[in-house]
């Protein structure tokens, strides 16, 4: 499972989250899959289960690691947690955008964080290579 | 409440895993950014289980407002669970119908049918603040003066907006230039008068006196032309 923070007042939340959608969506889409975060807060049962039967990478956009936090909370395996800030590091005096829209920096941040996600899920699958 | 009491919290579900979450997110983005940028205030809602006591006492704070992408209203339930009671909750489907059904998950490729999702919302969250703050105001909630404050979200800010002279005055409207954006793209289905169907969606927006109707709409044609010119040009 690759969850993303709900991050709305910042571009880290979005990068994150398009991140998670580029795996989910390309990268990886036979291998991962996402799930609501607000639904864990809530305890909704399917959610709560799906974090403790598949091993989890978060990605959080501030130092608050709000989906790190709630899948532990729900008992949830957190295998791998992304800080978005760490990716910023590779990209210095980049301009990502805002919390309402990425700019062509944003989508390189989101597309290094993806990679990595993809690299860790595949591992973390052990079958490196096959996931495509 | 505190001196924030007149700043109304919107809590959207940001549903990762729908397109619902993605719309309620943007929604709620563009009210704070755009539509009452003076008014709003939000909170990631995972914080009320991975915050502190203080972001677990915003909806004891502010009148609050929740946008849930689907019917489960996780943000309804997380909020009043975790924080306080809710003033209105909104929840996307309830208000788009099957027009949410063609919306995708990623900002990458926004379609129309996203767009047009986002603006139906985002206007329903406007029209469901100024009822929380009419009753507010009612209540005999300590009012604050619209621009004194700025400060919607850790980071937020509100669009540049555009000057116009209006029967003589230089009037401020916020995010003009996207709700031309958002004009043209409406003005294909517009049937009559393009600076009455101007008004009628600038007015969604920005308070326009009734007495200054006919000089607001001349300005804002005039706006919107050359606003449409130099798009054409780009």
């Amino acid at each position: 499972m690759v969850i993303p923070c709900s991050g709305i007042g910042k571009v880290h939340g979005l990068i994150g989250r398009e991140a998670t959608y580029r795996v989910t969506d390309g990268l990886a889409y036979d291998k991962t899959a996402t799930l609501c975060l607000a639904l864990l807060v809530k305890g909704d049962p399917e959610a709560v289960e799906a974090v403790q039967r598949h091993r989890c990478i978060t990605i959080d956009g501030c130092a608050k690691a709000c989906a790190q936090k709630n899948v532990e909370m729900s008992g949830g395996r957190v295998a791998k947690a992304i800080q978005v800030a760490e990716a910023f590091r590779n990209f210095r005096g980049a301009r990502p955008g805002t919390a309402t829209a990425l700019t062509e920096d944003g989508w390189k941040i989101s597309e290094a964080i993806a990679q990595s996600v993809h690299c860790e899920a595949a591992e973390l699958l052990g079958v490196e290579g096959t996931v495509r | 409440m505190n001196a924030d009491a007149t700043k109304v919290g919107i809590i959207s579900c940001s549903g990762e895993a729908l397109a619902g979450g993605t719309i309620s997110r943007l929604a709620t983005r563009r009210v704070l950014e755009l539509l009452r940028p003076d008014r709003t205030v939000t909170l990631c809602l995972p914080l009320f289980l991975a915050g502190n006591e203080g972001e677990r006492n915003f909806a004891r704070t502010h009148p609050t407002i929740t946008v849930d992408g689907c019917e489960k209203q996780c943000a309804k339930w997380g909020t009043e669970t975790h924080s306080g009671p809710v003033s209105i909750a909104l929840v996307v489907p309830e208000i788009l119908g099957h027009a949410a059904e063609g919306c995708i998950r990623s900002t990458k490729a926004l379609t129309q049918d996203d767009t047009e999702a986002v603006w139906a919302v985002a206007e329903r969250i406007a029209a469901a603040v100024d009822t929380v703050l009419a009753s507010a105001t009612s209540a005999g909630a300590e009012s604050t003066p619209v621009g004194a404050g700025k400060a919607q979200c850790a980071c937020s800010s509100p669009l540049p907006g555009a000057s116009l002279s209006i029967g003589g005055k230089t009037v401020e409207i916020p995010g003009l230039p996207l709700i031309f954006a958002h004009f043209a793209e409406r003005a294909a289905k517009a049937d009559g008068s393009p600076a009455a169907a101007l008004l009628a969606l600038v007015r969604i927006y920005h308070p326009v006196p009734p007495a200054e109707q006919d000089a607001y709409k001349d300005a804002l044609l005039a706006e919107y032309q050359r606003f449409a010119g130099m798009q054409a040009a780009k």
